[in-house]
This record gives C-alpha cells, sequence and structure tokens, in this order.
C-alpha cells in the first residue's frame, strides 16, 4: 500500500484502531476505512496480530497480601508520617502555591540582605562618628564628579579652629597623607558621609521601617452579558476605593462581542476588596495575582537621597562660609549642581515607587458574551426597489462622469496622435484604394 | 487494541478513583490500599509472568511493587496515573530482577514459556522473543498492559512518536511472522493429506 494514494499513513490508521486518535481525525478514518480496500486488509491484519496476542492469557493466582506488606502498613499505621499528611495537603494546594512558596522565600532572603546592608551601614556611620567630631574637609570636584583633596591644592584650610590636614588625617586614617589628586570610590563615600555628620539630621527610614513593601498587581479576565452594566459598575467599583484609572481602551467590532481592557489602579489595602467587587461584574475567566518586593530598594534608595541630602547642605555651607580659589569655588558649584540633580531624580524615583506601593495595579479585561441577533423582518420589496433604482441612476452617473474624466485624461494625447497619423493613414488609405 | 469502550482494571468511573484512592493511602487509609491492592494485583502478576519464566517470583515483585508503593507514598505526586505510576515501578523492578539474573546467569527469561502452552501461545511467545526489546516492551505494555500510547512514552521516556513507529513496526513484523506461520501450517495439513492419500491408494492396492 502506498501512502501516496492515501490521505491516512498506515500509522495513524493503526492508531484509529487503537483509540488514540483525535475525534475529527478518527471519523475521517473511519470514512476512508469504508472505502479503501488495502486499508481494510491492513486494519484485518493488525486485529488478527491483536487477537493472536491476546491468546497469551496468564493465570491469576489468589494471592493474598505479603506479610511485609502488612507489617509495612501496620507501621504506617502506628506512627502515621506528618509528612505524608503535609505532602497530600501540599499536593492539594497544588504547583502553584508552592511557586508562591519560592516566591516568598525569596522576598524574605531580599528583606534579610538588606536590613543586613542597612546595618553595616548604621554600623559604619556611628563608627566614622566616633572616630571624626570635627567638621567638613575642603573638597571640591571637577566636572566629571570626582573629588579633589583641597589641601593638595597647597592651601591650608581651617575649619572650627582645626586645620583641615588633622580633619583629613583622623579622616583617611592617622598619619595618613591627604589624598593626592583625583579622589573616588570609598574616599568619596567618606566625604560624603562626613559632609553629612557634621550638620545634618540623622537618616531616617520613615516609611520602610513599617514593614516590606510590596508592589501588587493582579490581572483580571470577565466575560458578562450586560456589557453596558459592567461599564457602569466599572466607575462605581473604582469610586468606592478610591482608585483611578491608568489607561482603558474600549472596542465595539460589528459582529462580535463589545470589550474593553483597563488599567486599574487601587490603593493597595483596598486590593482585595475590589478584586471581590470586580468579580461581581461578570463571570471571571481568569484571575492572576503578583507581588514585587522592593523593601531593600527602597531603602537603598532612602539611604543615597539622604546622603545626598547632607552633602548638598555641607557643599552649600561650604561654599557661603569657606574662602579659597576661584577654581575651587566652581568646581563647588559644579559638585553642588550635580548633586542637585542626582537628588532630584532620586526624589522622582523614590515617589515612583511609593506610589506603585502605595496603589496595586489592576489589568482588568471585560468581554461582552455576545449573541447574534436574527434580523427577523426583512426589507420591503418597495425599499428595495427604491434602492436599486438610487443605484442604478448612481451607476449610471459614476458611468457618465468616468467616461468624460477618461476622455478628458487622454483626448490631448489622442488629438495629438490623431493628428500626426492622419495623413500617413490618409496617403495609405488612398494607395490601397488605387491598386487594382 | 480495538477494545475502545474496554478500560483496564483501576480506571472504573463508578469508583473512586485510583488517585484519589492514592491521596486516602497517603493520609493513612488503609482501605485505600487494600483497594488498590485488589485493583491491581492481577494485572501487576500478568505483567511479570509475561516478561519473566517464573510464577513465583512473578507474585514476588508483585508484592515488592506494592511495598515501595507503601514506602514511597509520602513522595508520590497526582502528576500521573497511577497505573502508570504502578507499571513505572514494576518496569524498575524487572530491570533489577533482569541484572540479577544475567549476573547470576542462571536463567534467561529472554524467551518466557508457560507451561501447558498452546501451539498458539507458543507462537506469540516466540514471535515477541524474536522484536527488537525495545520494540517488544512497547507492545507488550499496549497489548497486554492496555497502556495509552501517552502513557507508553512516559513510562519508557521516549517521544509518542517514537512509541507509535516502534509499535506499527513490532505490529507489522509480527503480522509478517504470523502469515508465514500460516503458509508452513497450510503446507504441513497439504502435505499430510498427500500422504494420507497415497497411504489409502496403497491400502486399496494391498486390498
Amino acid at each position: 500500500m502506498s501512502t501516496d494514494n492515501h490521505r491516512f499513513e498506515q500509522e495513524e490508521l493503526m492508531a484509529y484502531l487503537d483509540g488514540e486518535l483525535p475525534t475529527d481525525r478518527a471519523t475521517a478514518a473511519v470514512a476512508h476505512l469504508e472505502r479503501c480496500a488495502e486499508c481494510q486488509t491492513l486494519a484485518a491484519d493488525l486485529r488478527s496480530v491483536s487477537q493472536h496476542l491476546m491468546t497469551w492469557e496468564v493465570e491469576s493466582a489468589e494471592s493474598p497480601m505479603g506479610t511485609q506488606i502488612i507489617e509495612a502498613l501496620e507501621q504506617g499505621e502506628r506512627k502515621p508520617t506528618k509528612t505524608a499528611t503535609a505532602n497530600a495537603a501540599s499536593q492539594r494546594v497544588g504547583f502553584m502555591a508552592r511557586r508562591w512558596v519560592w516566591v516568598g522565600t525569596f522576598a524574605v532572603v531580599c528583606l534579610t540582605i538588606g536590613v543586613g546592608l542597612r546595618r553595616i551601614w548604621n554600623n559604619e556611620n556611628q563608627n566614622l562618628q566616633r572616630a571624626t567630631g570635627l567638621a567638613a574637609p575642603r573638597a571640591a570636584a571637577d566636572s566629571n564628579g570626582i573629588f579633589h583633596g583641597l589641601g593638595s591644592a597647597g592651601k591650608s584650610f581651617s575649619v572650627d579652629g582645626q586645620p583641615i590636614a588633622d580633619q583629613q588625617s583622623r579622616l583617611f586614617g592617622p598619619g595618613a597623607p591627604p589624598p593626592a589628586g583625583p579622589i573616588n570610590g570609598r574616599q568619596f563615600d567618606k566625604l560624603q558621609q562626613f559632609a553629612k555628620l557634621q550638620n545634618a539630621p540623622p537618616v531616617r527610614f520613615p516609611d520602610s521601617a513599617s514593614g516590606p513593601m510590596i508592589i501588587r498587581t493582579a490581572a483580571l479576565t470577565l466575560t458578562t452579558k450586560d456589557f453596558d452594566k459592567a461599564r457602569a459598575s466599572l466607575d462605581d467599583v473604582l469610586r468606592r476605593h478610591r482608585g483611578y484609572i491608568g489607561d482603558l481602551n474600549v472596542s465595539t467590532p460589528v459582529g462580535s462581542g463589545r470589550s474593553f481592557t483597563a488599567t486599574l489602579r487601587i490603593p493597595a489595602d483596598q486590593l482585595d476588596v475590589a478584586l471581590a467587587d470586580l468579580r461581581k461584574l461578570g463571570r471571571a475567566e481568569s484571575e492572576s495575582q503578583g507581588g514585587q518586593d522592593v523593601t531593600a530598594q527602597y531603602v537603598d534608595l532612602q539611604a543615597r537621597l539622604s546622603n545626598a541630602r547632607n552633602a548638598e547642605v555641607r557643599l552649600t555651607d561650604i561654599l557661603q562660609h569657606r574662602t579659597g580659589t576661584l577654581g575651587d569655588v566652581l568646581a563647588v558649584e559644579n559638585e553642588i549642581s550635580r548633586v542637585r540633580g542626582e537628588i532630584e531624580r532620586m526624589e522622582a524615583e523614590r515617589k515612583t515607587l511609593s506610589n506603585q506601593v502605595d496603589f496595586a495595579t489592576i489589568n482588568a479585561t471585560v468581554s461582552e458574551d455576545y449573541q447574534a441577533q436574527l434580523q427577523v423582518v426583512p426589507t420591503s420589496t418597495f425599499g428595495r426597489i427604491h434602492n436599486a433604482a438610487v443605484d442604478g441612476y448612481r451607476s449610471m452617473v459614476e458611468g457618465v462622469v468616468g467616461t468624460i474624466l477618461f476622455l478628458f485624461s487622454i483626448g490631448p494625447s489622442l488629438l495629438l496622435w490623431c493628428a500626426i497619423l492622419f495623413f500617413p493613414a490618409r496617403a495609405v488609405w488612398r494607395k490601397v484604394r488605387r491598386a487594382p | 487494541m480495538y477494545r475502545a469502550g474496554r478500560r483496564p482494571a483501576g480506571t472504573n468511573t463508578n469508583m473512586t478513583s485510583d488517585e484519589a484512592l492514592m491521596l486516602e493511602f497517603q493520609l493513612g487509609s488503609r482501605a485505600a490500599f487494600e483497594e488498590l491492592f485488589a485493583r491491581y494485583r492481577e494485572p501487576l502478576q500478568g505483567f511479570f509472568r509475561r516478561r519473566l519464566n517464573d510464577a513465583g517470583r512473578a507474585e514476588d515483585l508483585t508484592q515488592e511493587t506494592f511495598l515501595a508503593v507503601i514506602h514511597a507514598s509520602s513522595r508520590y505526586e497526582p502528576r500521573a496515573l497511577v497505573r502508570t505510576y504502578l507499571y513505572g515501578i514494576a518496569l524498575k523492578l524487572l530491570a533489577a530482577e533482569r541484572r540479577k539474573r544475567v549476573r547470576n546467569a542462571a536463567q534467561s527469561d529472554s524467551e518466557p514459556a508457560i507451561e501447558g502452552a498452546t501451539d498458539v501461545v507458543l507462537w506469540v511467545q516466540q514471535a515477541l522473543g524474536k522484536l527488537d526489546p525495545s520494540e517488544r516492551e512497547i507492545v507488550m505494555l499496549r497489548e497486554y498492559e492496555q497502556l495509552s500510547y501517552l502513557d507508553i512514552a512516559e513510562l519508557l521516556r521516549i517521544p509518542v512518536n517514537t512509541v507509535r513507529s516502534r509499535l506499527f513496526r513490532a505490529r507489522l513484523a509480527l503480522k509478517g511472522w504470523l502469515e508465514s506461520e500460516k503458509t508452513r501450517d497450510r503446507s504441513v495439513i497439504a502435505n499430510g493429506a498427500v500422504n494420507g492419500a497415497a497411504v489409502d491408494r496403497a491400502g486399496h492396492d494391498e486390498a
């Protein structure tokens, strides 16, 4: 049997006989089998093979449960394992729950690392505060944001009656020379910390200390029979929970159901209640929720922001109360400008993060349970005649106008060619007529 | 094959499903295990007896399969059918048994034979013995254990299409041997008839 002339491969036919084909293919296979003699033969052969194989039957011995099994069962009964119970429970919860456990574990690890880093940061601050207790060193930065030790410029500055060289020696280590040339990295951080400790209030983390910061998101897909009511109810839900629409797209295609997709922003503490209300708008097709722990990120941002503000205050103070060369003054102004830019950027980032935490995002998709309408009343005969007449008139006018337009568009060219070809054509014609 | 309505033991929808029984057993229900034992003792025994030339050992391995289920019950997850799970354990025990036999070299199960087998059964055993081991296992899992292509693929860790193609190849090979066997039988019968006629003629001549 060649497979070229058959819509079904032999293996597929076998799969049909085994009941392994999907319904549509099985139906096609039945139809094919009825009219294809070769496939009928193959089917008969395969059946025959199967019947022969099934002649091998084994006798079943009525053996009871073995003693080992009974003992194992009794042991299991004596001490029912908590593990088995826990496993069964966890299996009922399913794969999704396990995934959330992993996400939760990851979040806890991140939180722990964040808290640990903060403690390390605080310890460093305390150590620095203990080691110093003096005014800020004069520092400036070049246009690339790299600090230069002002002491290296060969001038001697004093702050609060103490020479800057002493302060630098305390800051960078006893006996250590002041940094010559550009300083960066850890030295830059130390300078900023130093500046902060002089005038700025202690660093506070007002929001992060209260608990983890989670950006919550949810997605909900609904099908509703009353689309208009669902749309109106959506506004009610938003009003009730003090939320707002971030984005809304309504689609009303002809011949199918309407739908809208909305990005809703709801206060995070209202998310669960709002979701419950949204589910009432229709039949929930799918739902998912997610959460992103940004506590560590927020803490880090707060710390950097606080440092930058302190640095700004200190630099302003240096600019107002210290003297130096014009180059030093310009360098400090450049640094102030850069620090202010950073503060604004971090402030915006912090506000965005806070907003995302305070307001959960719900991506809601609501589709209409569309039912096609049957047009019961046909168009009247008079109406059809009228429409036909209008169509005829329109096509006639369009034909005439089209012809005129055509003539106008090619008329000049046509006249030109007629004028060119007229005399040669007339000469040829006359020759033809004169010919015997 | 060709028994679309027939379902193997343990999948009767009127009863509690195997998976539900397994979960109940995980929670400590002995009755659930006894029900599973009742459902699968005979199929598993058949599984081992068709593959080993030792009824007693087949019985032992059946018991060992259930013992393994008890020990591993806490790790069971209802991702696959219990039937597939049980045959997976059985296949592992069978492989271990075969390795042991190879080491001992005491017995060979390459051509398992059942005492008192008819000619047809002997032919079936011989024909299956001629098949490639991978194809033989697929044919037997399909024909005797009534596993679906997907279940077989999961058990043997091969793609479903491979299962289908190997099964088809094996069945065609079996069909070829069946036809040659029939031809041989016919020729034997024909030879017997000719010999009988000759004997008859000789008798008549003697008379």
